[in-house]
């Protein structure tokens, strides 16, 4: 019972902290990407038909994640290049594709909704020997697959990589001193550019995992907002990759948990809104706690 | 110092001349209509075609301009709404939210309190959309204008809560008795909101929302509230510094923009779906902000913009009854002028020259 609900919530937490640890780096570069669902749903579908057509995983997840980058490459240089505000064209984005993607699913394959294609090509799991038999360390450690692995390597990584590497620095300086940026001969908006494709790239990779990872079949509603989950962990997180995993892992266990219990009287329509209740909270304790700093210093 | 506010808001109102406005405000819908061309055209549609149908299916008689007029109806609030908030500085995109919410509330009073006459049970049932709507935006408002939490994630956040918190209480508490579906039971005939035309689902709520125009636009050019909405939208701190309260106005802007969009989910709730649904409003929050800023906040763009995507709506669900036109062709040519209407169209020309 505990291994089913730990396996459950970190296959929930996957495809999250994925696309959320993109919209950390994209915010640190200078951009709240709400478009993170529409790049989700591009490289699930993509993914889907590459791992259909050519059998192939690892070709169908680099489809995948070049899919979501392109979204990403799109929606970034009408916010970058044409200065167009963030927030709308995220909106307009995750409108546009999910109408894109329907209208595709139309033409190309005459259904509305899901698409089922023959030979999927599935995500391997990863199992490990030993392990596997240990109770509750067996559920954390064993029976995953690589985007899984993927993506918690990804955690400790995105720390170095923001803390202790130049280009992290200078991502930092993109989103924090654009100026500061420019005057050390770098061009914000490029690097902006690059934060968005990365997070486009991770998101797509999360689509993938919910149509080739999860459960092998494609549905118009196949993200059901996780897009928007990841951008609830990121801001849970306030920018530190390990506090945002935790996030992306919270969200995960409430979505496990939301399915677990279904039909044994507590609604899981509530436990839905647990993640976005606690961004608020979040947000409102951070805000809180400067206006005390800056109460203290005067 | 008024005179220096005046020159300001003069030429920001001008903003060059007559044309380039006009231009201004074609160029997201030309734009928009070309790519949805190659698009079509691409997935072996005549373009063409499809856009003479689109135009027929939606002004080419009586009863089809009704039902533009009649899918049109919510977008206004929700555009005008949108608007509201955005022009005081408050980037309020969680009028999806309010339209559940405010339709939930309309529905509840028109099914519980079936007892109370006509003209006592349908204002009541408005005005209940009205103060839920406001109330959804009780806890944004303060956080932004108290603490300055950033309204865009928290109004976002909320639109979710509602869709999961309306879709508890139609599943549970509030399902119909005997109904397998999540909706509420049916509202009584006496809180329904008046046909205006047989056959069609046109009703009153198009007359309440062309007044709701009429009353922006009054509010917007000749009261003071819309004078300084506009000057703390355009620069807050000039407008702190020039003694406004601008947290203040804030704080009001966006709870009558909660219940404007309130506003919208009762009158849908009440003109057209007559009870509230799980999946209620498909977006229309959201299409507001595309309505809002196509019209570029001005009452009459808005009115202009919100019969443009509704005539979209309604003739995009026709023309799959005479073609294979996939009706998802308006949700790529609603999110494309979403974007293009945020575009800054210069800028591609400086491109072009560098």
């Amino acid at each position: 019972m505990i291994d089913n609900v730990i396996h459950a919530a970190l296959v929930m937490t996957t495809p999250v902290l994925l696309a959320a640890m993109g919209g950390l780096i994209n915010r640190i570069g200078g951009i709240v990407n709400i478009g993170l669902d529409s790049m989700m749903l591009a490289g699930a579908l993509v993914a889907f038909i590459v791992a259909s057509n050519n059998g192939s995983w690892p070709l169908a997840l680099a489809a995948a994640g070049l899919s979501g980058g392109l979204v990403a490459l799109l929606m970034t240089l009408t916010i970058t290049r044409l200065e167009a505000k963030e927030i709308i064209v995220g909106l307009g984005f995750n409108i546009l594709v999910a109408g894109l993607v329907r209208f595709f699913l139309k033409t190309a394959y005459d259904t509305s909704g899901t698409l089922n294609l023959p030979d999927i090509s599935r995500l391997p799991r990863i199992d490990i020997a030993f392990i596997a038999d240990i109770p509750v360390i067996g559920a954390v450690f064993s029976g995953h697959d690589v985007l899984t692995w993927f993506a918690w390597i990804m955690v400790p990584l995105t720390a170095l990589f923001l803390a202790r590497t130049r280009p992290g620095l200078r991502l930092r300086a993109a989103g924090a001193a654009p100026a500061a940026t420019q005057a050390l001969g770098l061009n914000p908006l490029t690097i902006r550019d690059a934060s968005s494709v990365f997070a486009g790239f991770m998101s797509g990779l999360a689509g993938a995992y919910l149509s080739i990872g999860v459960v092998g079949i494609f549905s118009e509603g196949i993200t059901a907002g996780r897009g928007f989950i990841a951008l609830a962990a990121f801001y849970f997180g306030a920018g530190r990759p390990g506090l945002t995993s935790v996030g992306a892992l919270l969200f995960g266990f409430f979505d496990a948990l939301q399915i677990r219990l279904q039909g044994r009287g507590v609604p899981a329509e509530l436990v839905q809104t647990l993640p976005y209740a606690m961004v608020i909270v979040v947000l409102t304790v951070i805000s809180l706690a400067a206006r005390k700093n800056r109460g203290v210093r005067s | 110092m008024i005179t220096i506010l005046s020159a300001s808001i003069g030429r920001m109102r001008s903003g060059g001349t007559w044309l380039s406005s006009v231009v201004k405000t074609l160029a997201p819908l030309v734009l928009a209509l070309l790519l949805g061309a190659v698009i079509l055209a691409v997935a072996g549609h005549d373009p063409f075609e499809v856009y003479r149908l689109l135009v027929a299916e939606s002004f080419g008689s009586a009863k089809r301009v009704a039902a533009t007029f009649a899918a049109s109806t919510p977008l206004i609030f929700t555009g005008i709404a949108t608007a509201l908030a955005f022009r005081a500085g408050a980037f309020n995109v969680g009028v999806e939210g309010c339209v559940n919410v405010g339709g939930l509330a309309a529905a509840f009073v028109g099914f519980t309190f079936v007892s109370l006459s006509g003209p006592v049970l349908l204002p009541a049932a408005v005005l209940a959309a009205v103060i839920a709507g406001a109330l959804w935006m009780l806890v944004p408002a303060l956080l932004k204008s108290r603490l300055n939490v950033d309204e865009v994630v928290t109004t976002l956040m909320l639109n979710f809560i509602a869709v999961s918190l309306t879709a508890w209480l139609v599943n549970g508490p509030l399902l119909a008795p005997g109904s397998a579906n999540s909706a509420t039971p049916i509202v009584a005939d006496a809180a329904r909101l008046p046909k205006l035309m047989r056959g069609s689902s046109l009703n009153a709520g198009f007359v309440i929302a062309l007044g709701l125009v009429v009353l922006y636009w009054l509010w917007d050019r000749w009261t003071a509230l819309g004078y300084e909405t506009r000057i703390a939208g355009l620069n807050a701190r000039f407008a702190s510094a020039s003694g406004m309260n601008v947290p203040g106005l804030l704080f009001r802007m966006m709870l009558l923009s909660g219940a404007i969009g309130g506003l919208a989910g009762g009158v849908h709730a009440l003109g057209n779906v007559f009870r509230y649904v799980s999946g209620f409003s498909p977006g229309y929050g959201f299409v507001g902000i595309a309505v809002a800023l196509l019209g570029r906040g001005n009452a009459w763009g808005i009115l202009l913009a919100a019969l443009l995507f509704g005539a979209l709506s309604t003739s995009g669900a026709t023309i799959q009854l005479f073609s294979d036109v996939p009706i998802e062709i308006v949700n790529i040519l609603q999110g494309l002028i979403m974007i293009f209407a945020v575009v800054r169209f210069s800028n591609i020309w400086k491109v072009r020259r560098t």
